[in-house]
């Protein structure tokens, strides 16, 4: 047992809970200002933009993903489901026809509309599958990806079915990227003030340990749907907002299982479970495709392949927990994996203590 | 004295296996019962029936009047009835604070208290459960960095945190070195005088008989015997179920 130390937060301690660190905030506002003035620079053009508000909404589902896959331990591999579902559904309210002549929507209704059924889908598969646990909850959300897109694929008369639908061009690029970059300004800034709210701490129990938390008078099934809801919501309404950029759904562009595997991706690069991680990491995961893109294009998936088991094996914490001095470094990772160093997260170990 | 827990004809099965078997234990108001047992005996599963982790094949389980056979464990929780594991529960990548923090009672927490932060009369709650259980020094440490011993102490104040009327205590002992158990004895009997009841799963059967006003034990999934500890030590059928057979 060790004796009891003065009254003062350890070096480790004081950086972390709920308050960002400085530094932090320091980077996220220096980098909001810096995007939003991109657009006024010499030759930053339309397609420039355009792959700039792309990279927005991979943080966006990246960030909405980190909700339930980090903040609460319940990884998703069916997320991008919600996202196909607002793209569709702002998509086929766009272009509703009757008879010849379009009566859609316009795009701010609809993509709204998408986003309340993403949400509203997302309540109630949430309900069901977040009684199961781990790879159970994964599988099965995985499986219901599969079966929303193969639905949508052959309910050709409301989608279009494999032939996908087309929406009404407006092709404004700088208005499209301006709104998603203060959406996704808003969206880390709500997740932020979530962390620090009794709620956002109760999520981080429910990953702790949920038999624990439900114990201690937690209600885990309520807040596990509720920010899984929200996730879906968000990650809908980006979902309406690329359909009206890209012009044109079909079901293999909405419902790409890559969206989520770069989400997942992301979200490690960056640290699972911390609020600026899948912003870091996101951005950081586009940049790094741009460039094997560019310099190993036979091999760029086969690189990020790799790179994926090289951010498990060596950065569990992920960039963001390079600059945590909680003893996890590259150094400390690297002596972990050759056996010389102690797990930097078991603390002590227990004096008689059995670990299930 | 009135029954704050009374379970009734309580049983547990895991396939072939009874676990718990048509066991009766009641804990009154106030009062702080022993439940102990050989390995296997069953006191852990009855927790888990008891605090509804676990679901019950027959019988029934009230408390403070209420059928609680039917509830979900956080439910109970914010009725009034707190636990601790024989494995230890706490959130590891949290504080002490944090920990102390989120262990509230739920039942006060409404929509809006759900998004909002610590309130002052729950910080100081956590600073008196801090300097209670030794613990103020480490308020700031990650619960995963702490010792068992301390982890131990943590758990009780977590349990304690939700202002409870029953705690049920598995193995508050187990794996501390023997100066603490004697303050975890201290700081039971002090909860206890406050009229919280304790119903104690123990190994140690030293510190069952000296905290404890009644003493249930189990053995094999079945209630052996009941009665003040003198009368439960004294008792041939514990003596056989612990010991075994004279002569053997």
């Amino acid at each position: 047992m060790r004796p009891v130390t003065a009254d003062r937060p350890s070096r480790a301690s004081r950086l972390q809970g709920p308050r960002p660190r400085r530094f932090l905030v320091r980077v996220s506002l220096g980098l909001l200002v810096v995007l939003a003035l991109l657009p006024t620079l010499p030759g930053v053009g339309d397609a420039t933009l355009f792959t700039l508000t792309l990279m927005l909404t991979s943080v966006a589902v990246a960030v909405n993903w980190n909700l339930t896959g980090g903040f609460t331990g319940y990884v998703d591999f069916g997320h991008a489901a919600w996202f196909g579902i607002g793209a569709y559904t702002t998509a086929m309210l766009m272009s509703l026809q009757t008879n010849g002549p379009q009566i859609g929507w316009a795009a701010p209704p609809a993509i709204v509309i998408g986003a309340v059924v993403a949400g509203a889908l997302a309540a109630a598969i949430g309900r069901a599958t977040m009684r199961l646990k781990g790879p159970y909850f994964s599988i099965a959300m995985l499986g219901t990806f599969v079966a929303v897109r193969e639905i949508v694929r052959v309910s050709g008369g409301l989608t279009g079915g494999g032939v996908g639908l087309t929406l009404p061009p407006y092709l404004n690029r700088p208005l499209f990227y301006y709104v998603e970059l203060a959406l996704v300004a808003g969206l880390v800034a709500f997740t932020w003030w979530l962390r620090s709210t009794r709620f956002g701490a109760a999520l981080v129990a429910i990953r702790e340990d949920e038999v624990g938390a439900e114990t201690r008078g937690i209600d885990t099934t309520r807040l596990k749907v509720t920010v899984f809801s929200f996730a879906g919501l968000s990650t809908g309404l980006f979902g309406g907002l690329w359909a009206y950029q890209n012009t044109f759904v079909d079901p293999d562009i909405a419902f790409v299982e890559l969206r989520t595997v770069d989400a997942v991706m992301g979200t490690m690069l960056g640290g699972l479970g911390t609020v600026a991680g899948p912003v870091v990491g996101t951005i950081a995961l586009f940049w790094l495709r741009e460039l094997l893109w560019a310099h190993l294009l036979d091999y760029h998936l086969i690189a990020q392949g790799v790179l994926l088991i090289g951010i498990v094996l060596f950065l569990p914490r992920g960039l963001v927990g390079i600059l945590d001095p909680r003893g996890t470094s590259v150094t400390a990772m690297w002596r972990q994996w050759l056996g010389r160093g102690n797990q930097p997260d078991e603390g002590e170990p227990d004096e008689g203590e059995e670990e299930p | 004295m009135t029954a704050l827990l009374d379970a009734r004809g309580v049983v547990k099965r895991f396939g072939g296996l009874t676990a718990v078997d048509r066991v009766d234990i009641s804990v009154g108001s106030g009062e702080m019962v022993g439940l102990i047992g050989p390995n296997g005996s069953g006191k852990t599963t009855l927790f888990d029936c008891l605090s509804r982790v676990s679901s019950i094949d027959s019988g029934s389980i009230r408390f403070d009047g209420v059928d609680i056979t039917g509830h979900r464990p956080h439910q109970v929780a914010r009725l009034g009835l707190a636990r601790t594991f024989q494995l230890i529960r706490v959130y590891r990548e949290l504080t002490v604070t944090e920990n102390l923090e989120l262990s509230i009672q739920w039942a006060r927490v409404g929509t809006a208290g759900l998004f909002g932060r610590t309130d002052p009369a729950t910080r100081r709650r956590v600073d008196s459960l801090l300097e209670f259980l030794l613990l103020a020094g480490l308020r700031h440490e990650r619960a995963g960095a702490l010792s068992g011993g301390q982890r131990r102490l943590l758990e009780i104040g977590m349990a304690l945190m939700s202002e409870p009327r029953l705690v049920l205590l598995d193995e508050a002992t187990s794996g501390v070195n023997p100066a603490l158990v004697v303050e975890i004895a201290d700081r039971l009997r002090e909860v206890n005088s406050n009229g919280v009841a304790i119903l104690l799963v123990e190994h140690n059967v030293q510190f069952v008989s000296e905290l404890c006003h009644r003493v249930v034990v189990l053995d094999r999934g079945a209630k052996l015997a009941e009665g003040t500890p003198r009368q439960v030590m004294e008792d041939p059928a514990v003596i056989e179920a612990y010991f075994g057979a004279e002569g053997e």
